[in-house]
């Protein structure tokens, strides 16, 4: 294999792709990157055996060949390397040589064939939308995704196709979020998969604000997103999604109308003297008046006040700060109406007259 | 046995410092800790009940033959070289003619409790460490009993009469110290270190000495050449965070010089709760590991019913062929006493854990944390209908086994179950 590329050129698609490649490897060749090129182009692959993330770039191709190199030392020569430069890549024997200029560098290599390739997508169904729209259902829900809990279900993001809606609902089993769009896809069948968190971010990550379509392709263990710069492949986490339309609060009897952002600075405040630890404050809703409270362990103290529009018994409630901070940051537009029952009750976040975005938070006995 | 006579070191102030001594006055601005370490302890109390094996090398834990570990040696046993954890084998190499005992852990808690009842008399601000170690608060007794070296002297006399068991004793300005201190003389002895005493008490000893240093923080130390106390204080705070982190190196830093907490917490409850055994044989399969982390699961909650203490964080342990042993921490989201989720957040640790897939020698599981949740953070998927029944299922389950003794009555688990 031999070929030369621009810097610029070399760089994009090694940051890609970088990604996925973890730090400690299982498997010595998980720490190397997949370069395949052929006389159009190279297409450059990096898996965990969970993930796969493979983009392409047309490229002045000498001699075609397959080769796996060390991910994070190509990444960091290249980074290095001066921005007008010229990189040269040859391929001989077991070592890559890498020059540039007056730079020179060997790098051990692995044979292409010991880098593991995802399965085939069986099944799969297919359909598409816009990147903007996937982008997001994730921006939304991701904060709620559970961290290694032992309900290995919760931590990941969970995404619902059919019945002409496209839904994405995320839980810690603390609070849920749940985002859906009409579905531009003509689905009829149902369908739930569960893709791990770790795919879920390096996808956020690579995704952005843009109408152009992206293909998903859905089989019995994986998931496909194709954008125009990259295609991402993730295993699917194999579990029930827990029945997430049964915790989403039907019996809010407490309608509670607030300015947003005033709402999300005074518990921002607020949230300064809570306890570290827990994160607990104290809501306390009465006639056209939301009181918020928070002390910790120093027994310092804070206290904020202002109007809102709510009209009927008062009631008094806590909360994880951070909770109600991440859906109140998520949700958009100027007001926010947040559904209440009783202290021991879950409460319901969402944008009045919109229930495109849906946050439930369950309180804490403070 | 030896009586009151093993060795009193005292690292006493100078006659020449400006302030004398003045034991009439209970002002001063340190407290006076005592850190109290039976010595030898389990093989001490069989000593003391079978006096055939008194001045013979005594060994508890496993027996000869079979795997595990030397709980305790008698300091008979320790000039063969013989020390806790040391697998058994080993221990039998080295010392084939000593007395190999099974654990009696009834009899060590007897015989302690009594140990704690002694101590309660000299004050009562007691901590219990483990089994066999109490902190004591000794501060302002001086005009009761006199000088801290007569504290010393009467807590070990005290045990000593009453129980015939020897134990060290350091006393000093702190917890750290006052440990140091009872290791220092061990056994049968009693250090006191003063306040002006503490850096130059300090400055020899190995680094090893230090509280929380492993071998991995070992490591480090010998590659920075630090080998003592002293080169520690005056190895570059700076260089030391870049090898070790801020935390640690404070830490590392606070400890040699000689600061460390003086807060004695009477009525200190056990930390944790634990349960682990040896395998005969090594075991591959995960089958059988799943089974004996389920009935060890079941033996800790059961002593954490009892007990009535929940825990938020679970430990399981693994040790492989060639003594290997990696230990794996989560915590959860709220205090568990029920075996389910224990034996559920072990058994994830131990899939997820990266552990090295390696035959096992030995499993064991734990909880701990107790913390007394002020703030507690509802489920959005609990049923609390299903907790109640879990509850009285439990307690069930904990009756019929103080009737009718253990494994009579068990959870049906499903072998295949979460995994």
């Amino acid at each position: 294999m031999k070929l030369s590329i621009q810097r610029e050129e070399l760089l994009t698609p090694l940051q890609q792709v970088i990604g996925v490649v973890e730090r400690r490897q299982t498997l010595p060749v998980l720490g190397n990157i997949l370069l395949d090129a052929d006389e159009k182009g190279i297409t450059f692959t990096a898996t965990d055996l969970e993930v796969e993330l493979q983009t392409r770039i047309a490229a002045k191709v000498e001699t075609p060949g397959k080769i796996t190199i060390p991910a994070r030392k190509i990444l960091d020569i290249c980074r290095t390397l001066p921005e007008t430069a010229t990189i040269e890549i040859t391929v001989s024997k077991e070592r890559a040589r890498i020059q540039s200029g007056k730079s020179r560098f060997q790098l051990s290599t692995l044979p292409a064939s010991d880098f593991p390739a995802v399965e085939k997508i069986s099944q799969a169904k297919e359909f598409s939308v816009s990147q903007a729209t996937l982008k997001t259902l994730i921006d939304r829900t991701i904060f709620a995704m559970a961290q290694q809990d032992v309900r290995y279900y919760l931590n990941g993001l969970m995404l619902e196709t059919g019945k002409s809606v496209l839904r994405a609902v995320a839980t810690d089993g603390h609070r849920l979020a749940l985002c859906e769009f009409e579905s531009e896809t003509g689905e009829s069948e149902e369908q739930q998969i569960i893709i791990p968190r770790k795919g879920v971010q390096e996808l956020h990550r690579l995704l952005v604000e843009s109408d152009d379509p992206v293909n998903i392709e859905i089989g019995s263990n994986h998931i496909r997103v194709t954008t125009p710069v990259i295609r991402f492949t993730s295993k699917l986490i194999d579990g029930r999604f827990p029945d997430y339309q049964r915790v989403i609060p039907k019996d809010g009897d407490k309608r509670v109308l607030a300015d947003r952002e005033k709402m999300r600075q005074a518990l921002l405040r607020t949230s300064i003297l809570s306890n570290e630890k827990y994160r607990g404050i104290r809501l306390g809703i009465s006639n056209k008046l939301l009181k918020i409270q928070a002390h910790n362990p120093e027994q310092e103290e804070a206290e904020e006040e202002f109007e809102i529009d709510y009209n009927g018994d008062s009631l008094e409630i806590g909360f994880n700060v951070t909770y109600l901070l991440d859906a109140l940051s998520a949700l958009s537009g100027d007001h926010v109406e947040v559904v209440l029952h009783d202290a021991n009750s879950s409460c319901l976040i969402e944008e009045p007259g919109s229930n495109q975005c849906r946050y439930v938070v369950m309180p804490m006995r403070l | 046995m030896s009586r009151i006579s093993g060795a009193c070191l005292i690292f006493h102030m100078d006659t020449q410092s400006e302030s004398l001594p003045n034991h009439k006055s209970p002002q001063r601005d340190h407290r006076w800790i005592a850190h109290v370490d039976l010595d030898a302890f389990f093989a001490s109390c069989e000593q003391r009940e079978y006096p055939e094996y008194r001045g013979r090398p005594v060994i508890i834990g496993a027996l000869p033959g079979h795997r595990g570990v030397v709980a305790a040696a008698s300091y008979e046993a320790r000039k063969f070289g013989v020390h806790s954890a040391m697998p058994i084998s080993e221990a039998a190499r080295r010392c084939p003619d000593a007395v190999y005992l099974r654990p009696d852990m009834a009899k060590y808690r007897r015989v302690s409790k009594q140990i704690f009842k002694i101590l309660e008399t000299i004050t009562p601000v007691v901590e219990t460490a483990s089994i066999d170690e109490a902190y004591l608060d000794v501060s302002g007794l001086e005009r009761l009993m006199g000088p801290p070296e007569v504290i010393g002297r009467t807590i070990r006399q005290r045990i000593c009469e009453q129980t015939g068991l020897t134990a060290s004793v350091g006393i000093g300005p702190n917890r750290l110290i006052a440990k140091l201190g009872s290791e220092f003389c061990k056994p049968d002895g009693l250090t006191v270190i003063y306040p002006d005493k503490v850096s130059g008490f300090l400055a020899p000893m190995p680094v090893s000495n230090l509280r929380g240093l492993g071998h991995q923080t070992g490591k480090i130390f010998n590659t920075l050449g630090i080998r003592t106390i002293a080169q520690l204080r005056n190895f570059p705070l700076s260089l030391l965070e870049e090898h070790l982190g801020g935390k640690a190196a404070a830490n590392f830093r606070r400890q040699a010089f000689g600061t460390a907490s003086d807060r004695v917490m009477p009525g200190q409850r056990r930390k944790s709760i634990s349960k682990e055994t040896t395998f005969e044989n090594d075991i591959r399969d995960n089958d059988i590991l799943h089974d004996v982390l389920r009935r060890l699961a079941a033996d800790v909650a059961m002593t954490a019913r009892r007990e009535g203490l929940s825990g938020s964080i679970v430990t399981l342990k693994i040790r492989y062929t060639g003594f290997e042993t990696h230990t794996r921490q989560q915590k959860r989201q709220a205090p568990t006493q029920d075996e389910r989720e224990i034996l559920k957040t072990a058994w994830s640790l131990y899939l997820d854990g990266k552990l090295p897939r390696k035959p096992v020698r030995l499993i064991g599981v734990g909880i701990s944390d107790w913390g007394k949740e002020k703030a507690v953070q509802t489920d959005l998927f609990d049923q609390p209908k299903q907790r109640e029944l879990d509850q009285r299922l439990l307690k069930t389950i904990d009756n019929v086994t103080g009737k009718f003794g253990k494994g009579m009555l068990q959870l049906g688990l499903s072998r295949n179950d979460d995994k």
